[in-house]
This record gives C-alpha cells, structure tokens and sequence, in this order.
C-alpha cells in the first residue's frame, strides 16, 4: 500500500515522520490531518506517537530507528525523550546518543537487519546502532553523497536510492542489504527520496506530488499492496521501450 | 530539423505582387508637394524609389527563407526531386533572387540620377521610370512566381513524415493491400479502392506498440521496370524506400488478384533489393484467405525460399479482409525494429556504463539490482491483514485524530491530548498532574526516595508539639515606643514619597522645549522675592536692575518737582502745548524700514533692490504679489477700429 500525503503543504513526508515496523513517529503539526494519514493505515496495528525533538517538527530527520530500537541525538530534551518511553512500547529500545552529526536520520539508513551509515561517524555510534537496533552497520556512499539516510529509502523488502546512481553502486549496496535496489525519484523528481517518503514492510507514506509512474515504482520495489508477494500486479517494464524513448 | 512546411506565406503572381508593392509605396509616402519648393525638397522623390526597392526586396526575400534549401533536408530532397523537379525548383528561387538584386541596382542608378535632376518635372520622370523598371522586372517572374504558389500548396499537404523515428514502410505492387493494412493497423483514413493506383502519394499512419509511436508509411505502388521509365507515383516510393531509416515490409499477393504474377513480384523484390541495404525487410504475404503461401506452385515457392535464405528477410502472413495475422505482423515488424535500433543505441552509446552518460542515466534508473543471497525476513504484523481498508463515506469508519479535531472547533483550536496513548501499564497515570519536567529540572532528579518517612516523622514531631501546648501561647503585644516609632518612620516615607513626586512634575517637560535656565527671562519681583527669601539686601540690586531697563513709553508717575509743594505751573509752553495736543497715532519705538540696515550705503542698495521687485508688478498692473486678475479677453476686432454694419450686437 503506498499512499499520498502532505505535512503543512511540504512533500518531504520523510522529513516530519518516521515510520518502521513496532511504530511510527509523526511531528506536531498545525492540524491533525498529517497524523490522520498515518492513523488511517496504522491504527490499533502499531503506535503512532505525536513527537517533537529538540523542539522542532523535522523529527524525520533528527531520529533513525527500527523495529527493535529508536536512536535520538543529543539535543533531545528529557521531558521529549520521556514522552517518547511513554509513547513507544516497551520493546523498543530508545537510546539518546551523543554524536557530532546529530540529524541521525539523514546519516544513517536502516532496516530491522541491516544499517548503511554515513562514513564520519564515530567508532562509538556505530557499536550503539549496532546494539540498540541489532543490524550490522556499514560505512557507505549512495551516488557518491555522503547522506545515506537523506538518499536511500529502505525497508526489509526492498529500497529506492538516488537516482544518479550507477548501476555498479546498486549492485554492490544491494549485495550489501540483500534486498533489491531501484535508482528512483519521488515528489516529481526530487532525488532525496529518504526524505521525500517513509517507508515499512506493508505501508509507504510518499509526499502528495509523487508521480503515478514513480509510486508504481515504489510499490513494486517495496513489495507493497498489488506489488506484494502474491499480488496481481507485477507486469515486467519493457526495457527496450524505455531505452529507445528516452535515449 | 523541419520536417512539415505548412507555415510557408503564400506566393503572390506577379500582379497582385505589384500591387502590393506600389500601394504601399504611395500609402507609406504620400506625394506633397506645391509649386515653387526648393529643389533639395523636391528630391524626396529618392525616398520613393529606394522604399519601392526596399519593399520589393522584403518580399522577395520573405519567399526566399521561406521556401526550403534542398540540401538542408536530406532525406526528403529526393522526394522533392520528384515531386517538383530539384532543377526547376532552384531556377525559380534563383530567378527571384536575380529579381531582387537587379532591382536593387535599377533603384540605386535612379537614386543616382535624382540626385542631379534640376526639376520637379525631371525628378518625377525619373521616379516613375525607376518604379516602372522595377515593375517590368518582377513582369519578368510571372511563371515562377506561379510555379512556387503550387509547390508551396503541395508542400503543406505533405504528410509531415519524421525520418529519425521508428518507421514501418509499406511497398509492393499496386493493388496488393498495402493501403488496406494501414488502415487496419492505424487509424489513417486511406482511401482503398479495387484498382492499381489508388494511391498516388505517401501516406503516414501512426500506431502505439509497447508504449511507443510508430509511424507506418503506406506507398503507391511501384512496376517493375527501370528507374529512368517510372513515373513521378513511382518514384516517390522508391525514395521513400531509399532514404527513409526504416522496417520494409514488402507486400506480396499470392492469389495473383492484383493482376501480377507472383513471378513478376519476387522479380521486383529482386530489382528493387539494393535499395534494402542495412534494412529490416519483411517479406508479407498477403490475401491469405485467398491462397497460403504453401499452395503456392513449387517452382514460385522455391524462388521465394530462395529470397528467405540469401537475404536476411522473414515472410510473414496476414489477410486485411479477415485482419488475420495482421497484429502479428505488425508486432513482429515493430519487435524487430525496435530490437535493430536499441541495439543500435547501446553499440553506439559506448560509455553505457559510465554514469554522466545519457544512456548511462537511463539503464542505471530502469536497472532492479537483484541481491545474490536469500531474501530478507519481514516483520508484518497480523494486524494489518484484517485491517479494513479505511474509507471516508463509511459511517463506521475508524475515528481519526482530525475527526476528534473536527469536532473540537477545528484546527487551531483544539490540542490533542499527547498523554492519551502512554503505555504506563494504568490508564489513570496517563494524566498524571505532577508534570516530569519543571522549570527545565527533570522532577525525578529530585525525588527523594526517603520521602514518606521524612514527612511522617515530620507530622509527629508538629502532633508532638501541638500536644505540648507550643502553639497556645500568646505575646503578640507591641509596645507604645514601637508604634510611635513606626508612626514617624510612615510619616518620613510618605513625605518622601511626595517631594520625589513634586520633583517629577516639576522636571518634566510637558511637550515644552527644554530651555536653559540662564536663557528663560526672570521677573525683577522673582527675583527681590528670591533674594528676600535667602535672606539678602535686595534694594541695591533691585534699583540697579530698573536703571538698566526703563520701562518702555511714557512715565505713569509725575516728574518729581523740586518742591513738591509747588503749584503746578506751566514753565515750558511748547512742552505744555505738545502735551495739550492728543497724538493722532502712536508712532512705533522703532522703524522697520531702517531696522536692520546698517549703513546708509546699504539702505539704498536695499531701497533700489525694493524698487526692482515691484517693476514687474508695476509694468503687468497689478496691485501687489498677490494680484491674479484676469480680464476678460477679446479678440482685437471686438474692441477696435470703426464699427461697420450690424456689429453693434456682437460686441
């Protein structure tokens, strides 16, 4: 299932919510419409949690977790780290950790079993991320920018990278995550696709601009809804087509 | 590259070309001229020619760009050839061009000769036989100027065919349902008829195949004789199949309907073959319904193998009248085709691997990298199988956030409540009123676990106390000396209070400005009063301020006599007279006529400049500076001269 939806007129759904496979973490918004979007597909099936960190609405961004864990940077305050203890269930590891590259969202990726991190940082936060969200962690480019988690959406069946990236880049990442990789673009052609959608095992959440060719795109690279194993979609794209009407 | 001409202008023949150019002459400039004008002023005439020149070349030149150069557009210079003889065609345009240089040499000889005219007659004479050249001229291009109107009209109906894009070519001999199977795999309207030579030019289809366009361009039929006996019909399809980068399908009619035999077809498969270098050909049979090519005779049918083997050339099959196999041949056409020119691409596209390339973009966004080991294990909770899927109009659809929101006065107004969802294990501590954080100190940090037996032994100690009797006592008497004490020290405050008030008011300035005390002028009796206050002698200082400023005007006080007991007596009679007399008007202390002029010199510079200002004034008759007053004007016959008869009334 992949759906359309806008956080106070911004595409950048990736930017103000996070979604994994325990829970969903969405920004405090003018109005409720953004969290209802998640409401209407998660409710009574995961914890969606009304969150702030550090005082500002790009949760997306500042937080990066999985399905056993939830790291935040160091400028969370106790008071939204509480709410967050209180919020999450008790599964759910959450560990604030002191790191100078403190929007964790932009440079770390993960799934529940693996994480491809921005390739600064420290020794420490890697052994934290390996231990909190129990994935094994790799230092990584995606196309050559350092912001794996801004450029790469990724989930247990599947991920999207930047959409300049060569086609020896995916193969390597993809050998890396065993789950298979597209170069793909969402919001009409924004290329930072980690921030431009969020993304689980059965539900993506993309911004309201994305095309119907690029969330066709994310469904089946994600494996969701008619896409999903056992669905009715799956027609394969004709290859020869493409080449000849776009080169 | 342009490969429809349907925006060429129009040509005009030669009349209406020189009306057009003439009329616009004389609109643009029009003759003025009276007798006796100098004869610089007369060789306006100049003007006329070269506009008339500058006119005729605009519009030659306007026929020129736009008419097509032949050799810009490769693929259809041969069509052209055909259509309209290449030679002719550059003849025309060439005899346009030597039109306009040759009016422009004629306009400049006579913009020559006018200059030297000596009269108006000699310079008209001379206009009207530049203009009348120039007009014999473009008589001269009658028959190409109508020649190129007909090229430009069969220009614009030209199909507007695309040489760089996926293209299936039709051709075969007349009547073997070339047009027929373009109607029925696009929707071009091609007009099919039972005869040879239905088609008398290139027809284009266009078709969708695996998301793409395809344009299929349906040809007249071609016989089989040399190139130099075929007609213009002909040879449009030959060039079509020579130049046009594209999959031939070459139709053949089995059941001889057509009128040739199958031998003179494969013959003219034969004759026209070097025109299929490096082309997809399709051999299609036709008519099918008719005769399959097995129940061909085996002599025909050997012939045919014999194309099928030494060629690179596949036979396919289809009947139009029953659309048999007319999907499958396009498809396997278009399959081919595609497969040709992608291949093509990716040979020639030799940095396909290199990301910055085009290609390189293209493959590297249509590629799945697939990983080598297992699949990854997912986590999909059971929940979300029986989830129903959520709609808006279902009266029994979940309630969300915004539907609370809703009801609440809408965004802006309500606040969700960010405790309701806390998993503390009990409902009740969801609210709890003890905030966790306070003032920016996490409450917990100062929780003293002891806190229970602390307060305890703290009631027991107060119980204690009070059992004692500690509280009953009672000495809260305050002694006199106290509340003197306190009475004075309210009294000190309050006066205190009022001085610092008083010392306000009269400090601030109230919208005055701040004026130094030493400027602000004194009253002599505020000063005595100030002087007296301090406790000085105030009489010398007094005096010798009135001495400093006598009052203005006359005395109010009697001139003190010697005597004052003496009689009034009138000692001085011109004082007692001037006394006696009243002043008619008080004459001012000072003249401000000579105020502020201090030499005599300067007063009478300043009286001549005085006299100068009121000149104007004086000379226009007006009382002053500020005198606006019109009078009524007249036209001087109105207010002059002799009256005649019956002007009376009018004035």
């Amino acid at each position: 299932m992949a759906v359309r939806a806008q956080f106070e007129n911004s595409n950048e759904v990736g930017v103000f919510s996070c979604l994994t496979n325990a829970y969903a973490i969405v920004a405090v918004g003018a109005s409720e419409n953004f969290y209802s979007v998640f409401e209407s597909e998660l409710q009574d099936v995961i914890p969606i949690c009304h969150a702030t960190i550090a005082g500002t609405r790009i949760v997306g961004r500042l937080i990066v977790g999985n399905r056993k864990g939830l790291l935040v940077p160091t400028t969370t305050t106790d008071q939204e780290l509480q709410h967050l203890r209180n919020t999450l269930p008790a599964e759910v590891k959450i560990q604030r950790i002191e790191e100078r590259l403190s929007a964790l969202g932009n440079v770390i990726c993960c799934n529940d079993h693996v994480a491809i991190v921005h390739p600064d940082l420290e020794r420490e936060t890697e052994e934290i991320i390996a231990d909190v969200l129990g994935v094994e962690v790799f230092r990584q480019t995606v196309a050559d920018n350092v912001l794996t988690g801004s450029y790469m959406a990724l989930s247990n069946q599947g991920g999207i990278v930047h959409p300049k990236t060569s086609i020896r880049d995916q193969d390597e990442l993809s050998s890396l995550l065993q789950v298979p990789l597209v170069a793909g673009s969402v919001n009409r052609g924004s290329p930072v696709v980690g921030a431009g959608m969020v993304v689980n095992d059965w539900l993506a959440i993309t911004g309201l601009d994305t095309t119907a060719t690029e969330l066709s795109v994310v469904e089946s690279v994600f494996r969701l809804g008619e896409m999903a194993p056992g669905g009715a979609g799956g027609a394969a794209v004709n290859k020869d087509s493409i080449v000849e009407s776009f080169y | 590259m342009k490969t429809t001409w349907k925006d060429i202008a129009p040509v005009p023949t030669h009349q209406e070309f020189l009306d057009i150019v003439l009329s616009r002459t004389q609109r643009q400039l029009p003759t003025q001229i009276r007798a006796g004008f100098k004869i610089s002023r007369i060789r306006f005439y100049t003007r006329k020619v070269k506009y008339t020149q500058e006119t005729f070349g605009e519009k030659f030149q306007h026929i020129l760009d736009g008419f097509p150069r032949l050799q810009d557009i490769h693929p259809f210079k041969d069509l052209m050839n055909t259509l309209y003889d290449a030679d002719h065609f550059r003849i025309a345009l060439g005899q346009v061009s030597t039109a306009k240089h040759l009016i422009e040499t004629v306009s400049r000889d006579y913009v020559r000769l006018i200059k030297y005219a000596q009269s108006l007659f000699q310079c008209k004479q001379l206009k009207r036989a530049a203009l009348g050249r120039m007009a014999t001229i473009t008589r001269r291009l009658k028959d190409p100027l109508v020649y190129l109107e007909q090229v430009r009209q069969h220009l614009g109906r030209l199909p507007s065919i695309d040489p760089n894009t996926r293209t299936l070519l039709i051709c075969g001999y007349p009547n073997v349902g070339k047009s027929s199977f373009l109607r029925n795999i696009t929707r071009a309207d091609v007009d099919v008829q039972p005869y040879a030579f239905t088609t008398k030019s290139l027809f284009v289809g266009h078709f969708d195949y695996k998301y793409l366009r395809f344009q299929a361009i349906d040809t007249p039929g071609i016989l089989d004789h040399p190139l130099e006996e075929m007609n213009t019909i002909e040879m449009q399809s030959i060039t079509a199949v020579a130049h046009l980068r594209s999959a031939i399908l070459y139709f053949m009619d089995l059941s001889e309907q057509c009128g040739y035999s199958v031998g003179d077809q494969i013959k003219l498969f034969h004759s026209i073959k070097p025109l299929f270098a490096n082309k997809i050909v399709f051999i299609v049979v036709n008519k099918i319904d008719v005769r399959r090519p097995e129940d061909l005779e085996p002599e025909y049918q050997e012939q045919l193998q014999e194309i099928l083997k030494a060629e690179d050339v596949e036979l396919l099959q289809a009947s139009c009248t029953t659309t048999e196999g007319v999907s499958a041949v396009k498809n396997a056409a278009c399959d081919k085709l595609l497969a040709e020119r992608v291949s093509q691409k990716l040979k020639s596209g030799s940095s396909a691997a290199t990301p910055g390339s085009r290609l390189g973009d293209v493959l590297s966004r249509i590629h799945v990298a697939q990983p080598m080991g297992g699949v990854r294990e997912t986590f999909i909770p059971e929940g979300v199988k029986d989830l129903k899927k959520y709609d808006k109009n279902d009266p029994n659809r979940r309630r969300l956030e915004r539907d609370i929101e809703e009801e609440n006065g809408g965004a802006g107004v309500y606040n969700f409540d960010m405790q309701r969802d806390y998993t503390l294990g009990n409902e009740e501590w969801n609210h709890d009123k003890i905030p966790e954080v306070w003032k920016g100190k996490n409450i917990y940090d100062f929780v003293d676990p002891d806190i229970e037996s602390k307060l305890a032994a703290l009631e027991e100690e107060e119980e204690k106390l009070e059992a004692d009797g500690y509280y009953e006592s009672d000495e809260s008497v305050e002694d006199v000396e106290d509340a003197d004490n306190r009475l004075k020290a309210d009294l000190i405050r309050e006066k205190r209070v009022l001085l610092r008030n008083e010392a306000k008011m009269r400090k601030s300035l109230k919208n005055r400005a701040a004026i130094p005390r030493s400027a602000k002028a004194k009253k002599l009796s505020e000063m005595t009063r100030g002087l007296d206050s301090a406790g000085y002698d105030n009489g010398a200082a007094g005096s010798r301020a009135r001495a400093a400023n006598p009052p203005r005007g006359r005395t109010t006080i009697r001139e003190p006599t010697a005597d004052p007991d003496a009689m009034d007596v009138d000692d001085n009679p011109h004082k007692a007279l001037a006394r006696a007399k009243s002043r008619a008007r008080s004459t001012p202390a000072t003249d401000r006529r000579h105020d502020g002029v201090t030499t005599f010199s300067n007063r009478d510079k300043a009286e001549r400049m005085a006299k100068l200002g009121q000149k104007k004034m004086n000379r226009m008759a007006r009382a002053g500076e500020a005198d606006r007053h019109t009078t009524a004007s007249l036209a001087k016959h109105l207010f002059s001269g002799k009256r005649g008869m019956g002007k009376t009334d009018r004035r």
